[in-house]
C-alpha cells in the first residue's frame, strides 16, 4: 500500500540537539608541538644564519621576520586554545556530524549513505600520544569530507569498525 | 552487427604514429618553452651567437627527432586493445609494460575528440572515463571516424544495458545549433573586465622581461615623443595611461572574443533520451555525453547585456569527471524557451515550484562592510594625489551602491522534497543553480563570529562534483533547513548516482 503522509517538519531529529563529544585533550598537545616545530625551526634558522651573517640589511630583516613569526605564532596557539573546545563530534544512526573553528565555526553532517570509503591515520606525534585521525569520504569532490583529529585510538578504531558494518549493509 | 571486430586485439590507426609523434613533440615544446625563448633571445641579441647552421647541432636536432620518430612507432606497435567478456583491455608500454581492463560497467563516459592535428589528418582520438580512480587515463590517439563511432557505441551500449534497462530510442534529434551570429553576440557581450584582469595578470608577471625586450625598440622614447612626456604635466601623463588602459581592453575585448569563437565553433546540441550530447570546439572538435544520472548540479547564467539579446548559458557539473573536462559541460546562446525546456528536462516541473526565500539583509551590510573597506584603502592612496582626484570616490560609491542593491535583490534560495535552487548575482551578472536532493553527498552549516552575533548563518551543500551555498540565514530556519535535507537524504532510498 503506497503512503505518503505530510511531514512534519518539526518533529524531525535536529542536529541542535546532538550531544557532542569533545576530542581527547591530548590532541592540543599535538596542535601546539606542531606550531612550535614549524615556527620555531624557521625561526632558529633565522637567528643562526644572523649570528653568522655580517649583512646589515638582512640582519635587520631578519629581526623583523623574527618578530613577525613570534606574533604569528602565539596568535594561531591562541586560536587553537581558542578552538579547541569546538572540535566536536557525534554519531547518529543514520550520519555522522562533525564541528571545528573558532573564527568561522562549521558543522559538517555526513549521512551514512553517502559514505565512500574509510581510513585511519596516526602521524609520529599523535602515534606516541595513542591518538589516530578517522577519515571519512563521500564522493564530494569540492569537499565534503570528514576528519576527525585527536580521537582516542580505540575509539576510532570502533567508530572505522561501525561504520564499516553500516557500509557493508549498505550494499 | 557491426563493420569491425573489437574481439581481436587491433592497433589504433597506422597515422596514429604522426599523432603520437606529433603529442609528444608538442608536450617538448611545452614543457621547455621558457628555455626555448629564453635562448633564442640571447640567440637574437649577441651577434655572436652560436651558429645555428653548424653541423653539430643540425646532426643533434636531426637526433632528437629520429628519437622522437623511433619512439612514436615503438609506442605505436605496443599498443594494442579489444573487448573481451565485457572488459575492454589496453596494452602498451615499451619497456614498462602496462595491461589495463576496465569492466564496462565502470565505463562512465567515452569522449571522441579531434585536435588541429587529428582534423588535418582526418582520424579522431578516443577515450574512456572511468568510475572511482580519476588517475586512469585511456586514451585511442587515432581512430577512423566511423570506427571510434562503433567502439563508442559497443562500449557505451554494454554499460547501459547494465545499469538502466531502457531501451534507447535512436531518435537523435539536433536540439540546437548556435549560429555564427550566436556566437558574435555571445563574444562582444562577455564581461570583458574578466579577460582584461586575466591580460593585465598576465603582462604584470611577465613585466621584467617585457620590459627589457620594449626597451630594445626604444618604445618607450618613441611614446614618450608622441605623447611629448617629458613636459610632465598631468594631463599628457593621464593621457598616456587612458590609451594603455583603452589598448588592453580593445585586447581583451578581442581575446574574450577570439576565445568564445574557438571554443565554441559549431555548437551542436542533440537531445537524447538519456540526456544530451554536446560537440563544438574549432581546433580541438569535443563530442561529450551528459546524462541525467551523472549531472550534479547546473548552472543559468547570463548577465545584463545578454539578457537584453537573449543570449543565456547553461552549465553542467559531472560527477567524476576531471577538471579540464568538467569546463567544457556547458553551452552558450541559448534563448530563455530552450534554458526552460533543458532545465525542465533534467529538472522536471521546477519551474512552477520555485517560491523563493530571501536570505538575511546581513548579505547586503556585509558587502557595504567590505566595500568600504576597499574605499578606505583606496583614498589613503588618493590622498598622496592632487585634490581633485577624490572626486573619484562619487563614482565608485555609485557603484557600490548598486553592485549591494542588485547582489541582494538577486539573491534567493528554494527548496523542496525534490530541488535546490540557489539565484545570486551582482549588478551584472545574473545566474540560478539547481541540484537535485538525492544528490546531496554532506552538508557544512557555517557560522562566523559576524554572523553568531546576529544568529544567522550559512548552508553549504556538497554534492558529488560543486558545492551550493545558501547564505546568512537565520540560525533557526538553517538548521531546520539542515535537518529537512538530512531527513530526505537518509530516507529516500535513491542513490545519489
Amino acid at each position: 500500500m503506497f503512503a505518503n503522509n505530510q511531514i512534519d517538519v518539526s518533529s524531525l531529529p535536529k542536529v541542535e540537539h546532538l550531544e557532542m563529544h569533545p576530542i581527547h585533550r591530548n590532541y592540543l598537545y599535538v596542535l601546539f608541538i606542531n606550531i612550535f616545530l614549524v615556527y620555531g625551526s624557521i625561526i632558529l634558522g633565522l637567528v643562526i644564519i644572523r649570528t653568522f651573517s655580517d649583512d646589515q640589511s638582512f640582519n635587520q630583516f631578519a629581526l623583523y621576520a623574527v618578530c613577525a613569526l613570534t606574533v604569528i605564532s602565539l596568535f594561531t596557539s591562541i586560536l587553537y586554545y581558542l578552538g579547541f573546545k569546538k572540535r566536536k563530534y557525534a554519531m547518529r544512526e543514520k550520519d555522522i556530524t562533525y564541528s571545528h573553528g573558532y573564527l568561522v565555526t562549521k558543522t559538517i553532517t555526513l549521512p551514512h549513505n553517502r559514505i565512500q570509503h574509510l581510513e585511519i591515520a596516526r602521524s609520529f606525534l599523535a602515534r606516541k600520544l595513542g591518538l589516530s585521525t578517522l577519515k571519512i569520504y563521500s564522493a564530494g569532490e569540492s569537499g565534503g569530507d570528514i576528519a576527525i583529529k585527536g580521537l582516542p585510538k580505540d575509539v576510532a578504531e570502533t567508530q572505522y569498525a561501525f561504520l564499516t558494518k553500516v557500509i557493508n549493509e549498505r550494499l | 552487427m557491426s563493420a569491425y571486430n573489437f574481439e581481436e586485439p587491433s592497433r589504433q590507426s597506422a597515422k596514429g604514429i604522426i599523432v603520437i609523434f606529433g603529442v609528444s613533440a608538442f608536450k617538448l615544446v611545452k614543457g621547455l618553452f621558457i628555455v626555448i625563448v629564453a635562448f633564442l633571445l640571447k640567440y637574437l641579441q649577441s651577434d655572436k651567437g652560436p651558429d645555428l647552421s653548424h653541423p653539430k647541432y643540425l646532426l643533434g636536432a636531426m637526433g632528437l627527432v629520429l628519437f622522437f620518430l623511433a619512439l612514436a612507432v615503438l609506442r605505436y606497435l605496443n599498443f594494442k586493445f579489444y573487448i573481451k567478456e565485457d572488459h575492454f583491455f589496453l596494452e602498451k608500454g615499451i619497456l614498462n609494460k602496462e595491461e589495463v581492463s576496465v569492466s564496462f560497467s565502470k565505463i562512465q563516459n567515452v569522449y571522441i575528440k579531434q585536435n588541429l592535428l587529428q582534423q588535418f589528418i582526418n582520424v579522431v582520438s578516443l577515450s574512456i572515463e572511468t568510475a572511482g580512480d580519476d588517475k586512469t587515463e585511456i586514451e585511442i590517439l587515432a581512430l577512423q571516424k566511423p570506427k571510434a563511432d562503433d567502439l563508442k557505441k559497443q562500449l557505451l551500449a554494454a554499460a547501459r544495458v547494465k545499469q538502466e534497462t531502457s531501451v534507447e530510442s535512436e531518435e537523435d534529434k539536433i536540439y540546437f545549433k548556435a549560429s555564427i551570429k550566436r556566437l558574435l553576440l555571445e563574444g562582444i557581450s562577455e564581461n570583458h573586465l574578466k579577460s582584461f584582469v586575466l591580460i593585465f595578470a598576465f603582462l604584470t608577471s611577465i613585466y621584467n622581461d617585457l620590459q627589457e625586450f620594449v626597451n630594445q625598440f626604444d618604445f618607450t622614447t618613441r611614446f614618450r615623443e608622441w605623447f611629448r612626456l617629458d613636459s610632465e604635466s598631468f594631463m599628457t601623463l593621464i593621457l598616456f595611461n587612458v590609451t594603455i588602459i583603452v589598448a588592453l581592453l580593445i585586447v581583451s575585448f578581442l581575446f574574450s572574443l577570439v576565445k568564445m569563437f574557438i571554443q565554441n565553433f559549431d555548437l551542436t546540441v542533440t537531445r537524447k533520451a538519456q540526456g544530451l550530447e554536446i560537440s563544438k570546439g574549432l581546433f580541438n572538435k569535443i563530442n561529450l555525453g551528459l546524462t541525467s544520472s551523472r549531472i550534479q548540479t547546473t548552472t543559468v547564467s547570463t548577465n545584463r547585456l545578454k539578457k537584453v539579446l537573449g543570449l543565456y548559458k547553461l552549465s553542467f557539473t559531472q560527477a567524476m569527471a576531471n577538471k579540464k573536462q568538467q569546463q567544457n559541460f556547458n553551452i552558450v546562446g541559448l534563448n530563455i524557451n530552450q534554458i526552460d525546456e533543458l532545465v525542465g528536462q533534467f529538472y522536471p516541473d521546477v519551474k512552477n515550484r520555485i517560491v523563493p526565500r530571501k536570505p538575511n539583509r546581513y548579505l547586503a551590510y556585509r558587502i557595504l562592510w567590505i566595500s568600504s573597506f576597499i574605499v578606505l584603502l583606496i583614498n589613503i592612496g588618493l590622498y598622496f594625489l592632487p585634490g581633485w582626484f577624490l572626486l573619484l570616490n562619487l563614482p565608485l560609491l555609485v557603484f557600490i551602491g548598486f553592485n549591494t542593491y542588485f547582489t541582494y535583490k538577486k539573491s534567493y534560495y528554494h527548496l523542496d522534497e525534490d530541488y535546490i535552487v540557489v539565484g545570486g548575482g551582482a549588478l551584472i551578472e545574473t545566474y540560478t543553480s539547481y541540484l537535485e536532493v538525492h544528490k546531496i553527498q554532506a552538508i557544512t552549516m557555517k557560522q562566523t563570529i559576524f554572523q553568531k552575533r546576529r544568529q544567522l548563518a550559512s548552508l553549504q551543500v556538497f554534492s558529488a562534483s560543486r558545492s551550493i551555498t545558501i547564505p546568512q540565514i537565520d540560525i533557526t530556519t538553517a538548521l531546520d533547513l539542515k535537518n529537512n535535507l538530512l531527513y530526505l537524504v537518509e530516507s529516500g532510498n535513491k542513490d545519489w548516482m
